[in-house]
């Protein structure tokens, strides 16, 4: 069996997490801190897009580091573990956002 | 009129957005029916799996270019002062951010289609991929969802 495959998969499950955490924070405090917003609008011409490209490149990054440093011997419980978390932040991620966005419009926050 | 002004007219550009969105959504769903039904070779999961994801990155490059260069300027503004402002306040802003969750839970999904499907198996990670795709499909339908509201919205503000 290909260990290199759990490790890719380990390594992106987690680096999906860290982008899906990242677009959470900095889209909240982007909008509630402006000149944070301003910096994004100035780093690529425009705030979601410095925030897509920003999400990639860790992505990526955070994808490489996590291969060369996951070990090899890895089990079942390692790969699903890595899923598990991935699946949960997503669906935390989404309600986060959402919750944000109806709550910034009635002036809650 | 050449290619690139064509692909860079409105309508086009939504055309491919949402064309490239319904590809993706798809292909996780079809993925989702192959697992579920253990039905899947190896070799098929992951074409599947990598057109999916290539369509939601041509997805991502569509809608954004429309998003950037023409909805800002020209259908935020409608919306806003329509009947609905909170198609753009929340809808749009929770679309343009949950889009970016889709391609790495999409990549990730693509790197388990690399596994035979024994070692799937093997790792329990059957029920697990499954979800997955089935969690990219949803998000992509959630999308879209969204967007016919954010249409309708900049539609009905141009008429009321």
């Amino acid at each position: 069996m290909n260990m290199n495959k759990l490790k890719l998969i380990i390594a992106s499950a987690y680096a999906a997490l860290v982008s899906v955490l990242f677009v959470v924070i900095i889209t909240i405090i982007s909008e509630l801190v402006p000149s944070l917003k301003d910096w994004l609008k100035n780093l690529f011409g425009h705030h979601w897009v410095s925030k897509s490209i920003l999400s990639v490149l860790l992505y990526l990054i955070v994808a490489k580091i996590l291969y060369f440093s996951v070990c090899n011997n890895n089990n079942g419980q390692r790969v699903r573990k890595s899923l598990k978390l991935l699946l949960i932040f997503v669906v935390l991620g989404v309600v986060a956002i959402s919750l944000f966005y109806i709550g910034h419009y009635f002036h809650i926050f | 009129m050449d290619i690139i002004t064509i692909l860079q007219n409105k309508p086009v550009l939504i055309g491919l957005h949402l064309g490239f969105a319904i590809i993706g959504i798809d292909a996780f769903l079809w993925l989702l029916w192959k697992f579920r039904s253990n039905n899947s070779s190896q070799k098929n999961g992951t074409k599947t799996a990598l057109v999916g994801v290539i369509s939601f990155i041509f997805s991502w490059i569509a809608g954004g270019y429309y998003y950037v260069v023409f909805y800002g300027a020209l259908v935020k503004p409608i919306i806003k002062t329509g009947m609905a402002p909170w198609a753009h306040n929340v809808v749009m802003e929770i679309k343009e951010h949950i889009f970016l969750f889709i391609i790495p839970l999409a990549m990730t999904v693509f790197f388990i289609t690399l596994l035979k499907m024994e070692e799937i198996e093997q790792f329990k990670l059957h029920r697990l991929v499954c979800w997955l795709s089935g969690t990219v499909a949803v998000l992509g339908l959630l999308i879209g969802v969204m967007g016919f509201i954010i249409s309708a919205a900049a539609r009905w503000g141009a008429i009321g």
